[in-house]
């Protein structure tokens, strides 16, 4: 009895020491494959400045500014503005007042045909429709912007080149000039005659503001666009502009 | 001499065990298929250890021209990306110049529309001016004619109504009082 069973302890180690064994010894080698498909690379970035380029190679806040020509019946003078949907826009009450003529072109020099202008009863502000398309037009923010927030104003000034202008919200104050109803916007970004109804934008690019005015200490004084909006939402708060050449 | 008879074994005792060599060989013949065994067991892993030696020098062969094809392919694209780069910068460049380029004709477009608005304005205030100038001119030669004519009638008083003459005085006084303010008017435009 005690013969037969130490073969068998011996070949059972032996198996086990050998199965065991197979787990330890390298496996062969998985084949070469004919294509590696590469891993997919997370996080890659896209080239600097591309959201800013649109397909003709101008910015947003370029394509939306338009440069008001005011022909009047015994002279001339020259304002911007901005689009706020395909077919109008938005510049001053004084910009297109006594007007003969109104001409917009854009920021490529296309002229757009103009089909009326209105102004508002209790602000600087005007609405022109266009009978051409214009090229873009921005977001207008939700709500007026806080003292120490960026600005940028884009316009016409002194009726040259387009040019983009940067600064900081001062605060508010009551309308030197009384075109306004209520309080108006103060930034230190630079304007000159020309600029009225530039859009100011804030640092997402909504429209937070119209510039009418510049004060004695080179600032620059803005409808905020909480009266814009108001302006807006009123259909009575605009009528037609009266021209110089008469009805 | 006395034999001392052999001594029975006593009960309960068995035969003591053979010398330990007596075995030997028999155990020798037992181990002798284990190690035989074994032997094949070795041989068979050696032989497994040797292919499996064989295929991995093999498949890192393999490896390491795919290793050197894409490292070439790398060095390719990347060359094709810094060529790609280049001309993307080029092209930006190019994009700078030709907006920039387009805002200055927008520009100058802009100015000439202005000019020309301004060039038209000031003909229609040359052509009001020159309309205003003939008026006065007409208004001072009709004031030139009755002064002379008013000059005849006084030279020969006698021969007309005294009244009349005032009457005729007077009218020829309105109608050179309105041509000089007219001219007066005029040489103020002008002069502003």
């Amino acid at each position: 009895m005690r013969r037969g069973t130490r073969p068998a302890a011996v070949l059972a180690a032996l198996i086990a020491v050998t199965t065991a064994g197979c787990g330890v010894l390298p496996p062969l080698p998985e084949p070469v494959p004919s294509e590696i498909v590469p891993s997919p690379v997370a996080g890659l970035e896209p080239a600097e400045d591309s959201d800013s380029i649109s397909p003709d190679g101008f910015d947003a806040v370029q394509r939306m500014a338009v440069r008001v020509r005011n022909v009047g019946c015994d002279e001339l003078s020259t304002g911007s503005g901005f689009a706020i949907d395909e077919y109008t826009l938005i510049t001053n009450k004084h910009v297109v007042a006594d007007s003969d003529n109104l001409q917009v072109s854009t920021y490529d020099g296309r002229d757009i045909d103009v089909g009326t202008a209105a102004t508002a009863g209790l602000a600087d502000l005007a609405i022109v429709r266009t009978r051409d398309p214009l090229p873009s037009y921005p977001v207008l923010a939700e709500s007026d912007p806080e003292q120490g927030d960026d600005v940028t104003i884009a316009g016409y000034p002194s009726g040259g080149e387009l040019t983009i202008s940067s600064g900081r919200v001062i605060g508010s104050t009551r309308d030197p000039l009384n075109a306004n109803l209520g309080e108006v916007l103060v930034t230190d970004a630079k304007v000159e005659p020309g600029s009225s109804g530039s859009a100011a934008l804030d640092d997402q690019g909504r429209v937070i503001g119209v510039v009418y005015a510049k004060t004695a200490d080179d600032d620059s004084l803005l409808v905020p666009i909480s009266t814009v909006r108001e302006m807006l939402a009123d259909a009575a708060a605009f009528e037609d502009v009266a021209t110089c050449a008469g009805p | 001499m006395t034999t001392t008879p052999p001594v029975p074994p006593p009960t309960g005792y068995s035969s003591p065990p053979p010398p330990s060599g007596a075995g030997g060989p028999r155990h020798r013949a037992g181990a002798a298929p284990w190690l035989a065994a074994v032997l094949v067991l070795a041989l068979v892993l050696a032989g497994y250890l040797w292919v499996t030696t064989t295929q991995w020098q093999r498949t890192a062969g393999e490896w390491e021209a795919e290793a050197h094809r894409y490292a070439s392919e790398a060095a390719t694209l990347e060359q094709q990306l810094d060529g790609a780069n280049a001309e993307l910068a080029a092209a930006r460049d190019q994009l700078a110049t030709a907006t920039g380029r387009i805002s200055e004709l927008a520009n100058e477009k802009a100015q000439l529309g202005d000019e020309n608005v301004a060039s038209r304005q000031h003909l229609d205030y040359q052509a009001r001016v020159s309309e205003a100038a003939a008026k006065v001119a007409v208004a001072l030669g009709q004031c030139v004619d009755a002064q002379d004519q008013l000059i005849g009638y006084l030279e020969d008083a006698d021969a007309y109504d005294a009244a009349d003459l005032t009457r005729f005085k007077n009218q020829v006084g309105d109608l050179c009082d309105k041509a000089s303010d007219a001219n007066d008017a005029l040489q103020q435009e002008l002069a502003s």
